[in-house]
Formats: structure tokens, C-alpha cells, sequence
């Protein structure tokens, strides 16, 4: 039965999960703009993140929404060891190389996992709010998707006063948009792209921390985020985060409407149709700037 | 010296012979080697996927890399099995239909995928690969699921059909050869270089680039029904990511862009999937440190074939066979330099 209160929710929940993808997104797309390094390995990030908030949360003893800003950190780390001993070799050669990098680092970073944590097979991070909603007539939101957005916005609202307010974050614009410029300028871009990759991986890690909280986890859910993440900046605009921001909130909504509508098998097959469908009529994607 | 002799170009250049070698000493193999298993799960393989990796790296010499190649695999490997078992065809014929079919489908997948650049043509490619098993997974009836189904072979198993595939997979590599050495392959390496100014000096990229999609999916079209023959049996699995991923670990491994890259890749990995569980018993000291996996060979030798592909593509970019080379000339140079002293001395 599709009632329009049942809508209303799908609507509310989609735009819910929409916040894991835009943080999810705008850490990748935050990577591309600055470096036009595309790492695939950016949903494995994720993962990390799930699992080390998994084991602040349950080991430590802390308060879920404080593991969130542990597994940035740490993933934060792990972003800056994968960009000084690896994405940053190849910088400058064939772009395919890139690729076969995060191909390998998906493979490490999967069976590490397995290895480490393969006994807690789809766990979730307990969460003290679990089981309650917020009711607002018919519909209901849990009070941990409540929380969740509010984190993003706090997080969102953080990294927009970073890039338009702070000295460092003008030496990343002006790098997006001439590295070679500004490396004559005096701004060491060797610096700013490896702080730029470990935020963008830290936005990676505080998504896994709050998928981690919402859904069930194992250390091969990272594939899919990553193709719903480029699903999301191909509709969004590469290098542009209110774009980014802008379509992971229609794509919560379009996956969350297909599960209502169509069923569970097209959660994730909706991803890659739309992404098809709108990269045949707009090989830039649909706010992207025109070509090169 | 025969080196000296001054021979036809292309019909027997050094290179020529040194193929025919090699294919006359893979013919004998099976000679020194009486394991059943061996020749046909190990060897046969072997060359199968050294045909998947060629058409792979022949798609990837054009600049598209693609995520998504077990998609062809896959399609090739049903059309071939479902032509022979459900419409009685001779399965030679469905095999070479399976190749076509899964050039049909490429074609339609490489016409979306000639203007995207090369991560947005990553991304399509793989998702082709994720749809395809999530429409394939609603019928069933007719692809058997997950259990799948069984296939006859060309010809009978073991020794027929090792010599069988290796006739096919020869010649097929040698056509691969052919258009890499063509001017085809010339525009393709135009293309990947740099789109723009080949686009400028005149190359229809467009053109060259689906050129390279429809003749690549065609073999590895071939190579799923191959490989579907060789174990007698599909099933639904081919269209894991793992199998998109294979060709592209060997051609990286092997060598980019060479001839010889994917056939030493997939004789690499081949072994290392073949023989390196045989291992797995001496890792038992380490399971104690990791209680939740109950055996520590598989996932850590997938975090070593992860590094491995990091460390090729950062300190080899041209692979293995580039190694080979410089051990071949400095050999050379070291026998060229011994003859000259002697001649002086």
C-alpha cells in the first residue's frame, strides 16, 4: 500500500540516509577538486571508520556520538599514510595508475579487516537511543537518525568555515584551481593536498562511524558507498560540495523511494542505472563545469 | 648466428620464433606433467585467462580501464552454455555466438562509455557488471541461479580440450597482437596518451575507442565461454567483481600495454591461486592472533596480492616484463661486450 504518510516517511528516512552519502561524498569530493585524484578505496575508509568507532564505543566504553570524532582521527591517520606512501608516487602519471592503486587498498584494507574483526559479522554500534523515535503524527524518525543529521550539519558547517574563512583553506582554493600557480605563489601543495586527503578522509570515517550506528556492518559493506558516493558527485558536480551535499540528499531519497516503490533488489542497481543514465546525456555530470 | 640473418619482417622476426617456441614448449607440457588437475585446472586456465587479460589490456591500451570486464566474461560464458544446452547448438559455434553476443552488448556499453574519462568510465563499467547480475539474478529458470548449471566442451576434457583452447587462445592473442601493431593500435595508444591532440592531428577518437570496447569484449567473451567449457559448468558467480578485477591485476602485474604483460600476469597469479592454498598449513601459528577466522590463508594472501599490485604499480610501472627485458639486455650487452674483447683480444 502506498499511503501518503508512508511517503512522507520514505521521504524523511531517504533524506536521513542521505547524510551518511553526503559525507561520504563530500570527503571524495573534496579529495577530486583539490588533487583530481579519485580514490575507489574511499568506502573501505568508511568501514574503518565503522569498526573503530565500533571499538571506542564497545572496549573504551565511550558514548557512541563521541566515537564518531575518535574514527575521524584515526581514519584521518590512515589518510595520511595512504597519501604520503602511495597516491602521492603516482601523482602526475597515467591516471589509470591511481586507480590500480585504490584497487590494491581495497583489497588490504578489506582483508585486514576480515582478519581483525570477521567474528563480528554484521554488528551495530550500540547505541543508548536505540528503539526510540521521534513521532511527529504518523510519521516517525528514530532519535539516532535525528542525532545523525545534526552531526552533519555540524560537521558540514565546520569544513565551509575551514575552506572560506581560514588561511589554509584559501591556499586548497587556490590549489583547486591552479596548483602550479599557486605553488608559485609560496604555498607548499605538498602540504595541502596531504591535508586535504586526510579530511576528506576523516568526513570518510565520521560517515562510518554513523553508518556504523544506523546499520548493521562487516568488513565488506565499503564497495557499495564508494559507487554511491561517485553515483552522488556525477549527479552533483565533480569538485563542488554544495553539490555534493545537494545530491546525496536527492540519492537517500531516490534509494529510499525505489525500496518503497520497486522493492529491496533495487536498492543498490538504482545507483548504477542512474549513473548511467546520467552520464550518457552529460558526460560531466549534471552540474559538472564543461570538459577541461 | 641466426640473429644476423636478415629475415622477413613479420612473418619470421625474432619475435615470431620466439613465440612459436613458447607455444611448442606449452604444447609438451603435458608430457612431463601427468596430473589431470594440473593440465586442466591449472594450465588450462592459465591460458584462458592470459586471453581475458589480452583483451583487457587491449581495451586499457586505448586509456579505458574498465571495472566491469567479468560482465563480458560472464555474457560470453552463458550465451555459450545456454546455446549449447537449451537450443542443442554444436558448442564450438556457441562459443564463437557467445563472443559475438558479448560484442554486442560492448558495443552498446562502449557507446556510453566513449566520452567519459577515465574514472567515470571505471564507474560505468562496474556498475554494468553490478546490474547485469542484478537482472540475470531475477530469471532463474533460465541461468540457474545460484547453484548454476552444467555445460558441455568443444571437445572432450583434459589433454583434447588443453590443446583445443590453446589452438584458440593462440591464434586469438595473435590477433590481439596484430591490431595493437596495426594502425588501430597506433590511434589507441594515440588516444591514451592524450585524447586532445589526437583529436587535433585528425583521429576520430570516438571511433577508435568503441573500436577497442567491441573487439576486446569479443574475446573476453571467448574467454567466458572457455572458461565455462573448462570447468563444464557456469554459474552465477562470473559476474563477481572478482572476476572484473583478475584481468586488470595480471595486466599490471604483467606489464601494461605489452603483448607479453598478460600472459606472464595470468600464469603468475594463476599460480599463486593455484598453489600458494597449498601453503595455507604453515600459517596455522598465526591464527591464534586472529580468533575470528577460522583459516588465515585466504585473506592474508589478499592482502598481499594488494600490496603486490601497490608496489608493481609504484616502483614497475611497466610490470614484470620490463624486468625481463633489462635482464635480457644487459645479457645481451654482457655477451655483445665479451665477443668484442675477445675479437680485440
Amino acid at each position: 500500500m502506498i499511503t501518503s504518510a508512508g511517503l512522507a516517511e520514505t521521504l524523511l528516512w531517504g533524506v536521513a540516509n542521505g547524510c551518511i552519502y553526503v559525507l561520504l561524498a563530500t570527503g571524495l569530493n573534496l579529495i577530486f577538486g583539490v588533487m583530481k585524484l579519485v580514490n575507489f578505496a574511499h568506502g573501505q575508509l568508511l568501514m574503518v571508520g565503522a569498526f573503530v568507532a565500533y571499538q571506542t564505543t564497545v572496549v573504551a566504553g565511550l558514548n557512541p556520538y563521541v566515537s564518531i570524532f575518535v574514527a575521524m582521527g584515526v581514519v584521518a591517520l590512515i589518510g595520511v599514510l595512504l597519501e604520503t606512501f602511495a597516491f602521492r608516487k603516482v601523482r602526475g602519471t597515467d591516471k589509470l595508475n591511481e586507480i590500480f592503486i585504490s584497487l590494491g587498498l581495497i583489497y588490504v584494507f578489506q582483508n585486514v579487516a576480515t582478519l581483525f574483526w570477521a567474528q563480528d559479522y554484521n554488528i551495530r554500534i550500540p547505541s543508548p537511543l536505540s528503539g526510540m523515535s521521534l513521532s511527529l503524527g504518523e510519521i516517525s524518525l528514530g532519535y539516532d537518525r535525528v542525532l545523525a543529521m545534526a552531526v552533519v550539519i555540524i560537521i558540514l558547517v565546520g569544513l565551509v568555515l575551514l575552506t572560506k574563512k581560514t588561511k589554509f583553506g584559501l591556499a586548497m582554493r587556490a590549489t583547486s584551481q591552479r596548483s602550479e600557480a599557486s605553488m608559485l605563489m609560496g604555498i607548499n601543495i605538498n602540504r595541502v593536498y596531504l591535508f586535504t586527503f586526510a579530511l576528506g578522509a576523516a568526513l570518510a570515517g565520521a560517515a562510518g562511524a554513523l553508518y556504523g550506528i544506523l546499520f548493521p556492518f562487516n568488513p565488506a559493506i565499503g564497495a557499495l558507498p564508494t559507487i554511491k558516493a561517485f553515483a552522488i558527485i556525477i549527479i552533483g558536480g565533480l569538485g563542488s560540495i554544495p553539490g555534493a551535499v545537494v545530491g546525496g540528499l536527492l540519492y537517500g531519497i531516490a534509494e529510499n523511494s525505489a525500496v518503497y516503490l520497486l522493492g529491496g533488489i533495487w536498492q543498490d542497481a538504482i545507483a548504477f542505472t542512474l549513473l548511467i543514465i546520467v552520464l550518457v546525456i552529460r558526460p560531466t555530470g549534471l552540474f559538472g563545469e564543461k570538459g577541461e | 648466428m641466426m640473429s644476423n640473418l636478415k629475415l622477413p619482417k613479420g612473418i619470421l622476426s625474432r619475435k615470431f620464433v620466439f613465440a612459436l617456441v613458447v607455444l611448442g614448449f606449452v604444447a609438451i607440457l603435458p608430457l612431463f606433467v601427468r596430473s589431470d588437475y594440473i593440465i586442466g585446472q591449472v594450465f588450462t586456465v592459465m591460458i584462458i585467462f592470459a586471453l581475458y587479460a589480452s583483451s583487457w589490456n587491449l581495451l586499457a591500451s586505448s586509456g579505458q580501464g574498465s571495472l566491469g570486464h567479468a560482465a563480458f566474461l560472464g555474457i560470453g560464458g552463458f550465451a555459450s552454455a545456454l546455446l549449447a544446452t537449451k537450443l542443442g547448438m554444436p558448442p564450438i559455434i556457441g562459443l564463437f555466438l557467445g563472443g559475438l553476443m558479448s560484442a554486442g552488448i560492448g558495443f552498446i556499453i562502449g557507446l556510453a562509455c566513449v566520452r567519459l574519462k577515465a574514472w567515470f568510465l571505471a564507474m560505468v563499467t562496474f556498475g554494468f557488471s553490478v546490474i547485469a547480475i542484478t537482472i540475470i539474478s531475477q530469471f532463474d529458470s533460465v541461468f540457474g541461479g545460484m547453484i548454476g548449471f552444467p555445460t558441455p566442451s568443444i571437445v572432450p576434457q583434459v589433454l583434447p580440450f588443453f590443446y583445443a583452447t590453446l589452438v584458440i587462445v593462440a591464434v586469438s592473442i595473435g590477433v590481439i597482437y596484430w591490431v595493437m601493431r596495426s594502425k588501430w593500435g597506433l590511434a589507441f595508444r594515440a588516444v591514451r596518451e592524450n585524447e586532445n591532440e589526437a583529436k587535433m592531428i585528425g583521429i576520430n577518437t570516438g571511433k577508435y575507442r568503441l573500436l577497442a570496447f567491441v573487439i576486446s569484449t569479443f574475446f573476453a567473451g571467448l574467454a567466458g565461454g572457455l572458461y565455462a567449457q573448462s570447468i563444464l559448468f557456469i554459474q552465477i558467480s562470473i559476474f563477481e567483481p572478482y572476476y572484473s578485477f583478475l584481468p586488470l591485476i595480471m595486466v599490471v602485474i604483467g606489464g601494461l600495454g605489452t603483448i607479453e604483460g598478460p600472459i606472464i600476469g595470468s600464469m603468475i597469479l594463476v599460480s599463486i591461486n593455484s598453489f600458494l592454498p597449498l601453503t595455507d598449513k604453515y600459517l596455522q601459528p598465526l591464527s591464534p592472533l586472529f580468533p575470528g577466522v577460522s583459516n588465515v590463508g585466504p585473506p592474508l594472501r589478499l592482502v598481499g596480492l594488494g600490496l603486490f599490485l601497490i608496489v608493481v604499480v609504484i616502483f614497475l610501472p611497466k610490470g614484470i616484463t620490463s624486468l625481463l627485458h633489462k635482464a635480457y639486455n644487459y645479457l645481451r650487452e654482457d655477451t655483445s661486450k665479451a665477443k668484442r674483447i675477445e675479437r680485440q683480444g
